[in-house]
């Protein structure tokens, strides 16, 4: 009798064992899967860094750029502005005495300066490059109010 | 002194406790799942169209003097013009000639502001991301 109870406590005892050693391999396996669900959301989440450091570093080189490209632009157009005001003072020069001595001269070459001065304006504005002053190199064939941005390929000399 | 019973008793208790109350604190504990944030949709591109450039008007200067107002005074009535003129001196064209080349160099940097702006928010590349 005390024996026969001492079993069932033993089968009880191994039974329960069993069904706690198959729960916690259940366990392990549920565990297992949500771990490599995770590896995977970690190696996704870690490309999905690498992408965006990359795209950081384009960004950063894109903004080196744009600030290079402005300064050049604001210097050459300071450049402009230089060569306009040697153009009016170049040696002491008086514009009002050279125009009262040669008028006609004076009014050919103001209008000229004129005309391409609001051409500069529409290129400043947006407005296409022509042949024309895409492919002028020399100086008779130039913008002279703008050079710098009427005529990519002329190099002063 | 114990006997055959009590100690086969006594092991499997031995036995069975530990092992449940293993089984109970491994139960307890569990592998969390990761939350991972997800990137905000980005805005729309703004898509605004460029101003149209400008197309300037063609201006005529004269050079007038105390010599030549006369000559270039009649020449203005046989254009059928009216004789009159707005002037400026010698220093005041070069003023504005200034004026006109600061306007011009200033719209040209917000140009270029502009398109840098776009290329960079709204590049190709970017709209592909």
């Amino acid at each position: 009798m005390i024996f026969g109870s001492m079993k069932m406590i033993m089968i009880g005892v191994m039974v329960a064992g069993l069904a706690g050693a198959g729960a916690y391999v259940y366990k392990l396996k549920a565990d297992n899967a949500t771990l490599k669900a995770n590896q995977i959301k970690l190696e996704s989440a870690v490309s999905e860094q690498k992408q965006l450091i990359e795209n950081q570093k384009k960004d950063f080189d894109s903004i080196l750029q744009a600030n290079k490209d402005m300064n050049k632009l604001i210097n050459v157009l300071k450049k402009d502005f230089e060569d306009l005001d040697k153009r009016f003072n170049k040696g002491n020069r008086d514009i009002g005495k050279v125009a009262i001595e040669k008028s006609k001269v004076i009014e050919r070459i103001i209008n000229k300066g004129g005309d391409n001065a609001a051409r500069c304006l529409e290129i400043a504005s947006g407005s296409p490059l022509t042949d024309k002053e895409k492919s002028a190199t020399k100086k008779s064939e130039i913008n002279q109010e703008c050079p710098s941005i009427a005529n990519p390929n002329y190099v002063q000399y | 002194m114990y006997n055959t019973k009590d100690k086969t008793h006594r092991l499997a208790w031995i036995i069975a406790v530990p092992l449940m109350l293993c089984l109970f604190l491994s139960g307890c504990g569990s592998v969390k799942k990761l939350e991972i944030f997800k990137q905000e949709v980005p805005r729309e591109n703004l898509n605004l169209e460029k101003p149209t450039p400008l197309e300037m008007e063609k201006i005529k200067w004269h050079i007038i003097t105390s010599e030549n107002a006369d000559e270039v005074f009649k020449k203005l009535e046989a254009d059928g013009i009216d004789p009159v003129l707005f002037g400026l001196t010698d220093k005041d064209f070069e003023m504005l000639a200034k004026n006109f080349a600061k306007i011009r160099n200033q719209l040209k940097v917000q140009n270029d502001l502009i398109d840098q702006y776009k290329e960079y928010y709204e590049s190709e590349e970017v709209k592909d991301e």
